[in-house]
C-alpha cells in the first residue's frame, strides 16, 4: 500500500468538475483506492462519492492505493491533483 | 406597477422585454411491479438509458464543462448499484428505481452544509431528467418565446440552459438557487442580466407582462410605466456606451485626466495564473502569492523547482513582477510542515515570522527568486512585517545569498528591489522608517483592515463591521504613502479594496501609485480611474479622512 496527502487548493473545494475529473482518472487506476478526508473514507471512483464528502478549498486529503500498480497510479493521480485537476 | 428585490444581484446588466414563463410538465412516473423473469429486461433499459445518456453529455460537455461531470455522475457506479438494487431486490421499474436513487442522493447533498455543495443537488435532479427522458422518450421541459425575452422559471437546470436561444433571450430570474448555482455561473460568463432566489417570481409575473430586469440593483420592475421606460432606456445605453468604451480604452495609459499614471497589476497564485492574466492589459504582476507552490506540494519545493515556476512566470509576464515569500500560518498550514495548534493563529507564527526563524527554507525560496532575476524584472515583497529589525534581518538573509550565488557564478539581479507588505498597525505606524530601508510599499487591506479594526471578518456575527472605507483604515492608507513618497518610494495595493470601482477616486487621491487586482477587473478600474481628476481626488480624500465612521465615508463618496 502506498499513499499521500495532499492540500485541496481548488478555489471551491472539490466540486462537480474537480470531482469529475478524479473520479474519471481514479476509475482508469486498477489499483484499490481509497481518500480519507477526516474521519471520512470515500470510494475515489464515485464523482457522487466525492462530492458527498463535500471537501472544501485548504482542506486534507490523503489517497492510499492497493495493488499491482499501486505506486503508478498513485502517481498519475498525484499529478492530477497537484495540476488542480483541470482548474 | 410592482417591484420585486432580491439582496445580491447574480449577473450584474439591464435587461428588457416580454416574461416567458417555464413550465415544465408534471412528469408522472410509472409504477408498476415488475415480475422476476422481466428483471433483466428492466436492467438492460437502465442500461440502454445510460449509454444514451452518456453519447449526449459526451457531445454537450464540449461546450460547457459541467456536462463532463454530469458524464461521470451517469457512468457512476453508487447510482448504478442504486438502482439495480432497486430493481433487482425490491421488484421496482427502472423510472421508479431512478426516481427513488437520485432522490435519495439529492437529500444527501440538499443536506450538506457548504452552499456551494448544497446548489450541486441540482446536478443529480438534471441527470435523473436526462435518463428519465431517454427512459420514457418524453420531455418534461416546455417552453417557447419570442424575440427579447426574459426567461423566468422555478430553476433552471445546465441542460435547461444548455438548450436556450440565446439569440432571443435577454435574462433569466429564477426562484430558487442562489448565487452560485448554475443558472447564475452561466449567466456571468454569457454576460446576461439574472436574478435568481426570487421568491415571489411565480405568482406575481405573467405570460407576456414586460419586465424590467435590473441586475445593478437587483430589482425586476413589472409592467413599468413609459416614464420608468424611458429612463431605463437611457440607462441601457449608458451602459451598452460604457461597455464599447471600456473595451476600447483597455489598451491606453490607466492615467488621470490630469495626467498622473496609475499602474494597474494583476494578483495571481501560480504560473497557471499568470498565463491567464497576461490575457489582459496588465502593467505587471504586482502580487505572486508564492506559498500555493508550497500548498499544491506534498514536500517543500526545491530551490530548482521553484526557480524554474518564478523563471517561467518572469519569462510569461514580461514586465514587472512581485514575488511575495512564503505567507502560511493564519489560515493555511502545508501537511509535511507540522505546526503547533495556535489559541490566535492570526496572531501567531505566520509569514515573515516563520521565514526568519526557518532560515534554510527562507534561503531556498530567495536564491530561487534571485536565480529567476536574471530572466525578468522581479521584486521581493516580505509580508508581516512589524518593525525594522525584521526588514533588516530578511535582507541580510538575502544579502547572503546573493554572496553565494556570485561565488558560485550564478547570475542574479544585484539591484531587486525588496518591499514591505503593510498589514499590520506597527507597520503603518512604522511607515517613516521602513520607508528609508525598503524600495516600495505593498498596502494588504484585507489582513490590514481585519488587524486595525480588530474584526475577524470571517465571524458572521460581526461580518458588517468589516469595512475598509472606515476612517481608521483611510487615515492609514494616508500616512503610508506620505511615508513612502518622502523617501522617493512607490506605495502599491495589493488587497481586494484595489479593484473596487468605488474606492478608487479615493486610493488615488489618499496618493497610491499602484493598484494590484483580480486581472477581470484590471479594465473596470482603468475606466473609472481615466475619469477621475487627480486634484479632485485629493480634495475628496481629504473630505473622507475626516469623517467619523465607514457610512459617513460612503455618504461622501456618493455625493461626488
Amino acid at each position: 500500500m502506498v499513499s499521500q496527502t495532499f492540500i485541496i487548493t481548488n478555489q471551491n473545494g472539490l466540486h462537480a468538475r474537480p470531482a469529475g475529473e478524479l473520479a474519471k482518472i481514479a476509475s482508469t487506476c486498477s489499483s484499490d483506492i481509497m481518500l480519507r478526508v477526516g474521519e471520512k473514507r470515500v470510494n475515489p471512483k464515485s464523482i457522487l462519492n466525492i462530492m458527498a464528502a463535500a471537501i472544501r478549498c485548504g482542506t486534507e486529503i490523503e489517497i492510499e492505493c492497493t495493488g499491482a500498480s499501486e505506486e503508478e497510479d498513485l502517481k498519475k493521480l498525484c499529478e492530477a491533483i497537484e495540476q488542480g485537476l483541470g482548474e | 406597477m410592482k417591484v420585486l428585490k432580491v439582496n445580491q444581484p447574480a449577473s450584474a446588466g439591464i435587461a428588457m422585454g416580454r416574461a416567458a414563463l417555464y413550465k415544465p410538465k408534471i412528469r408522472k412516473i410509472a409504477e408498476n411491479t415488475v415480475d422476476t423473469n422481466e428483471i433483466p429486461h428492466e436492467i438492460e433499459r437502465f442500461k440502454e438509458a445510460v449509454l444514451k445518456a452518456e453519447a449526449q453529455l459526451k457531445e454537450l460537455s464540449e461546450a460547457n464543462p459541467i456536462f463532463a461531470a454530469h458524464l461521470e455522475m451517469v457512468k457512476d457506479s453508487t447510482l448504478h448499484e442504486a438502482v439495480i438494487l432497486k430493481i433487482a431486490e425490491e421488484g421496482q421499474n427502472t423510472e421508479k428505481a431512478v426516481f427513488g436513487a437520485c432522490e435519495e442522493l439529492i437529500t444527501i447533498f440538499g443536506a450538506l452544509e457548504d452552499a456551494y455543495m448544497k446548489e450541486r443537488a441540482a446536478d443529480i435532479k438534471d441527470i435523473r431528467e436526462r435518463l428519465l427522458n431517454n427512459l420514457t422518450g418524453v420531455s418534461a421541459a416546455f417552453l417557447t418565446y419570442g424575440e427579447d425575452a426574459i426567461l423566468i422559471a422555478k430553476d433552471l437546470t445546465p441542460s435547461d440552459t444548455a438548450s436556450l436561444d440565446l439569440s432571443k433571450i435577454k435574462g433569466l430570474i429564477t426562484r430558487d438557487g442562489g448565487i452560485t448555482s448554475h443558472v447564475a455561473i452561466l449567466a456571468k460568463s454569457l454576460s446576461l442580466p439574472a436574478l435568481v432566489g426570487v421568491k415571489e417570481i411565480m405568482e406575481e409575473v405573467r405570460e407576456e407582462d414586460y419586465l424590467i430586469l435590473d441586475g445593478y440593483n437587483g430589482e425586476i420592475l413589472i409592467n413599468p410605466d413609459g416614464e420608468i421606460l424611458d429612463k431605463y432606456n437611457l440607462l441601457l445605453e449608458k451602459h451598452l456606451e460604457e461597455n464599447r468604451l471600456k473595451r476600447e480604452e483597455e489598451s491606453l495609459a490607466g492615467k488621470t485626466t490630469d495626467g498622473r499614471e496609475i499602474h494597474l497589476f494583476a494578483n495571481v497564485g501560480n504560473t497557471g495564473d499568470v498565463k491567464k492574466a497576461v490575457n489582459f492589459q496588465i502593467d505587471g504582476i504586482g502580487l505572486y502569492r508564492s506559498e500555493f507552490l508550497y500548498l499544491n506540494s506534498s514536500y517543500f519545493p526545491t530551490e530548482e523547482e521553484q526557480f524554474l515556476a518564478y523563471k517561467e512566470s518572469a519569462l510569461l509576464c514580461g514586465k514587472e513582477i512581485t514575488i511575495r515569500t512564503l505567507d502560511i500560518g493564519g489560515d493555511k498550514t502545508l501537511p509535511y510542515f507540522p505546526m503547533e495548534k495556535e489559541d490566535n493563529p492570526f496572531l501567531g507564527w505566520r509569514a515573515i515570522r516563520i521565514s526568519l526563524n526557518e532560515k534554510e527554507m527562507f534561503k531556498n525560496q530567495l536564491r530561487a527568486i534571485l536565480r529567476a532575476s536574471a530572466f525578468g524584472k522581479i521584486k521581493i515583497l516580505f509580508p508581516m512585517i512589524i518593525s525594522l529589525h525584521e526588514l533588516l534581518k530578511a535582507k541580510e538573509i538575502l544579502k547572503e545569498c546573493m554572496a553565494e550565488l556570485s561565488e558560485q557564478g550564478i547570475s542574479y539581479d544585484g539591484s531587486i528591489e525588496t518591499g514591505v507588505m503593510i498589514e499590520t498597525p506597527a507597520s503603518v505606524l512604522c511607515a517613516e522608517e521602513l520607508a528609508a530601508e525598503a524600495d516600495f510599499f505593498s498596502i494588504g487591506t484585507n489582513d490590514l483592515t481585519q488587524y486595525l479594526l480588530a474584526v475577524d471578518r470571517g465571524n458572521a456575527k460581526i461580518a458588517e463591521l468589516y469595512n475598509s472605507f472606515h476612517p481608521a483604515v483611510l487615515r492609514s492608507i494616508r500616512l503610508v504613502t506620505q511615508a513612502a513618497h518622502r523617501y522617493g518610494k512607490k506605495a502599491g495595493m495589493c488587497g481586494e479594496f484595489a479593484g473596487n470601482e468605488k474606492a478608487t477616486k479615493l486610493l488615488i487621491g489618499l496618493g497610491l501609485d499602484e493598484l494590484s487586482m483580480t486581472p477581470a477587473k484590471v479594465a473596470d478600474i482603468k475606466y473609472t480611474l481615466r475619469r477621475i481628476s487627480y486634484e479632485e481626488a485629493k480634495s475628496l480624500a481629504e473630505e473622507a479622512c475626516k469623517q467619523t465612521s465607514a457610512e459617513a465615508v460612503i455618504r461622501v463618496l456618493e455625493e461626488n
